[in-house]
């Protein structure tokens, strides 16, 4: 025996821990959500090229876009352009959309749009490391002031870090005379960064311009100008003009270096306008979205993988552990006594088609009913086939007969009736009807009772649409369940109801 | 906390719950492919013959539908007799035959009742309506036991039973089962019947269970249930404590009655036998069970078996009233 209980501990231990161990590596490790209703951002960035074409003049529009391979992964991208060719290609490390047409005239509008979420990307993609860079040729004046600044820088830094913010510092001051030579009078960001870059370049430090737009919902969003250098082991983002360090997190690259974000060619005013828009999507939509862009397989291998008819089947299914633990608890912890073991979960699916009051009251009426003509049957003396196949028919009959008299009342719900299992309302009418000969009607009324309870608490948890979401993502929690049946199995302890049914035995003597 | 109060007390006496009564018992001690012979009376009785254990005379076994018309030829020696499903449960499906009148019959309870009537019965029965599980049965035609006189004062029509709980071949609980007007005759504590404890060392009654409380008088006669003396007591527990030997079962109920020229018979064997044989003793059986499984495997490790005068003895000697609680452990390691 000892053998035995030892046995089923490791067992136990072994399908918790494993049913355990499944569910927390699909919620931990492969981010299902863990509730249906669970949302996530998505954002949809909308870039707006707006030009009037010259007439008679091929037009040729060019526009950076976003590299896919970001923290970001994409859902969907699209062109949207009347009339135009649309080709992609790389350049330079950037992804560059090219609009054309042979001819067109007046004003035109291009859209691009790219919808993506930060849920389910696998590890940043790793972006080379730039090559060692050789210093920008400067003359003269430009070469003496150059020099001049980075001696300064030198002395006040320790790494490509320091050396990098103590750069930036130095050319926004731009009081100072070296800094406005090499400026030129200009003091736009994008000269900055072009200064810093001269200064870093003689110095061989990589740098990188990025073009950067910020993930919140605005119209109209002027792409900010960040600095990237490399040193050695990952990026470090820098703000050319504040010198802050590392970028938000809500900023993803749009394009790289020190092009404009759009070339035209056959027309002219082109402007091209960001709109970034927030909206939040079903997380599980999501998941199986990216899944097919073939960026995860997550969910390959789940319940999602069938097909969508047998997966509304096996949501019912799986769900059936949970009603019989219902009814295990019931009887072996509380001591309900119900019709059968199984009857009750059958009842409650029942339930699933009439909802639980309607499902209550009909099943009680045509048990009610088919009691009395069981009753009747009795007094004919027949034999059991025959006396079970006419309880059958009159039920058939009776939920017919509901069927229609709600349909004329114009109750609709009771139609689903016609679904109610007839075979278990016979089986339950029969078995009920010899519990009463046998047991008396007090101990059937109390059977019958304890059986719609269970039914109905069966029912209830198992269309909790959390729960049932909860089995149908993780169905390795099936596993903790049969872990805790199977200390069912040997619990030795009283039910609830023999606490009152031994009463008599506490008090001593 | 109160129900957790009753659960300790519970626990302290030693009550068995049917949670411990089927893992610790039912499902260790007894083998499933054994219950056929005590669900099947016609086994159980032809294994008790062969083991020369007395039980109620067989008169006859109806197989098929084809065989109804040999009821005739099987009760023409006999006034009264009995007919009873094989695999009947709860005493249903049961017929007293006490008397004939003018080519018909009287059950116990008066009714006249025609010979058209009980070949329905006997259909019904075939036709597995009193069986368990809805199984197609055999209906067998015994003896009709007269209870003892003893029982006039405290039973209401009906045969008293007596159920004794038998674990490994050893007596473990008794008690006498008396009819009520409530139970209709029968003598079943579900349907009202009065279970009444039963010293197992002088086979004297104790106070007695009625509807799972207590009670000292029967509701029907108001005689009091307790202090009677049930004659050939000893006869009685050998019967129970053969009966491990008949079936094989580790932990069996034993039904028994007295007839008033035969002595003690064997009705039949429960595989599970219901535990409100506790209330009926005031005491749980935990403690003995315990006591009995201690009692095993010392003889083990001894490498010896007991017989049934042995066993009985044993029996006897602990567990007469009060049961020393002193001797046992509250909650004793079990016996591997």
């Amino acid at each position: 025996m000892q053998s035995i209980n030892l046995h089923l501990k490791i067992l136990i231990a072994i399908l918790v821990s494993l049913g355990l161990l499944i569910t927390g590596y699909q919620i931990y490790v492969l981010e299902i959500p863990l509730k249906e209703d669970e949302t996530d951002d998505i954002w949809s960035l909308d870039a707006r090229f707006e030009f009037q074409a010259t007439a008679g003049v091929p037009i040729k529009a060019q526009m950076f876009i976003p590299q896919l391979n970001q923290d970001y992964i994409s859902l969907n991208e699209s062109f949207i352009s009347n009339n135009y060719g649309v080709s992609i290609n790389q350049v330079d490390g950037n992804r560059r959309v090219t609009w054309s047409a042979r001819r067109a005239s007046g004003p035109q509008t291009l859209y691009y749009r790219l919808v993506l979420t930060k849920r389910y990307s696998d590890e940043t993609a790793a972006v080379p490391p730039p090559a060692p860079r050789v210093p920008i040729v400067l003359e003269g004046p430009e070469q003496i002031a150059a020099d001049a600044l980075i001696n300064p820088i030198r002395q006040h830094s320790a790494d490509i870090e320091t050396f990098i913010t103590e750069a930036i510092r130095r050319v926004n001051d731009i009081t100072d005379d070296n800094v406005q030579l090499l400026l030129g009078g200009q003091t736009s960001p994008l000269d900055k960064a072009r200064v810093i870059d001269i200064l870093l370049s003689q110095a061989r430090i990589p740098l990188e311009l990025v073009h950067t737009v910020r993930l919140e919902a605005t119209a109209n969003q002027e792409p900010e100008l960040w600095l990237r250098s490399h040193n050695g082991e990952r990026w470090l983002y820098f703000h050319p003009e504040t010198g802050q360090q590392g970028i938000p997190e809500n900023r993803m690259v749009w394009w790289i270096g020190d092009n404009p974000m759009y070339s035209l060619e056959g027309g002219r005013q082109g402007r091209v306008n960001v709109t970034i828009n927030n909206s939040e999507m079903n997380a599980l939509r999501l998941a199986k979205m990216s899944t097919d862009n073939g960026s995860s397989a997550l969910l390959e291998y789940s319940l999602y993988g069938l097909p969508l008819h047998a997966q509304q089947v096996y949501r019912v299914m799986i769900m059936i552990p949970v009603g019989v633990l219902v009814i295990l608890v019931l009887r072996n912890l509380i001591g309900i006594q119900t019709l059968g073991t199984f009857t009750p979960v059958l009842i409650s699916l029942a339930f699933r088609e009439t909802q639980v009051g309607w499902g209550i009251a009909l099943f009680t009426l045509i048990t009610a009913l088919g009691l009395s003509l069981r009753s009747y049957l009795e007094h004919l003396k027949l034999q059991m086939l025959p006396r079970l196949s006419i309880v059958l028919t009159f039920v058939v009959i009776v939920i017919a007969a509901i069927s229609l008299f709600s349909h004329k009342l114009g109750i609709e719900r009771a139609l689903s009736v016609s679904l109610f299992p007839m075979v278990i309302l016979t089986m339950t009418i029969e078995r009920l009807s010899i519990n009463w000969e046998e047991r008396g009607g007090g101990h059937s009324f109390k059977v019958a009772v304890g059986t719609i309870i269970a039914a109905t608490l069966a029912h209830l948890l198992m269309s909790v649409p959390v729960l049932a979401y909860f089995f149908f993502t993780f169905p390795a929690i099936l596993l903790v369940l049969v872990g805790f049946m199977l200390a069912m199995g040997r619990y030795r302890g009283y039910r609830l109801t023999e606490l009152m049914r031994f009463k008599a035995l506490t008090k001593q003597g | 906390m109160l129900l957790w109060n009753t659960w300790k007390a519970l626990k302290a006496n030693g009550v068995m719950g049917i949670n411990r009564r089927n893992a610790d018992y039912v499902l260790k001690y007894n083998k499933r492919h054994l219950y056929p012979v005590v669900d099947d009376k016609i086994l159980t009785k032809e294994r008790a013959i062969a083991a020369g254990i007395n039980v109620p005379e067989l008169y006859g076994i109806i197989e098929t539908e084809k065989d109804i018309d040999r009821f005739q030829k099987i009760v023409a020696p006999y006034r009264d007799f009995v007919v009873k499903p094989a695999q009947g449960a709860g005493g249903d499906g049961i017929l007293v035959i006490a008397d004939r009148f003018e080519g018909r019959y009287r059950t116990v309870s008066g009714k006249i009742i025609s010979y058209e009537e009980i070949e329905h019965q006997i259909s019904s029965i075939l036709s597995g309506l009193y069986s368990l599980g809805g199984h197609r049965d055999r209906v067998l035609i015994e003896y009709r036991v007269t209870p003892d006189p003893i029982f006039k004062s405290i039973s209401y029509e009906g045969v008293p039973d007596i159920r004794i709980i038998v674990l490994m071949g050893y007596p473990v609980m008794a008690m006498l089962r008396l009819p009520t007007r409530q139970s209709g005759g029968k003598a079943n504590l579900h349907q009202g019947a009065i279970g009444v404890g039963v010293d197992l060392t002088t086979g004297v009654t104790l106070k007695g269970t009625w509807l799972n409380s207590k009670i000292t008088k029967h509701p029907d006669t108001t005689n009091p249930v307790d202090g009677v003396q049930l004659p050939d007591w000893d006869g009685f527990m050998r019967l129970a404590t053969s009966c491990y030997e008949l079936s094989g079962l580790g932990y069996i109920g034993v039904d028994l009655v007295l007839d008033e020229e035969k002595g003690p018979l064997i009705l039949e064997l429960n595989a599970r036998p219901g535990l409100n044989i506790q209330i009926a003793n005031d005491a749980g059986l935990t403690h003995r069970c315990h006591k009995v499984e201690h009692h095993i495997a010392a003889l083990k490790k001894e490498g010896r078996l007991e017989t049934v005068e042995e066993r009985m003895a044993f029996s006897q000697r602990h567990f007469g009233q009060p049961v020393p609680a002193a001797t046992t452990p509250s909650e004793p390691s079990e016996p591997a």
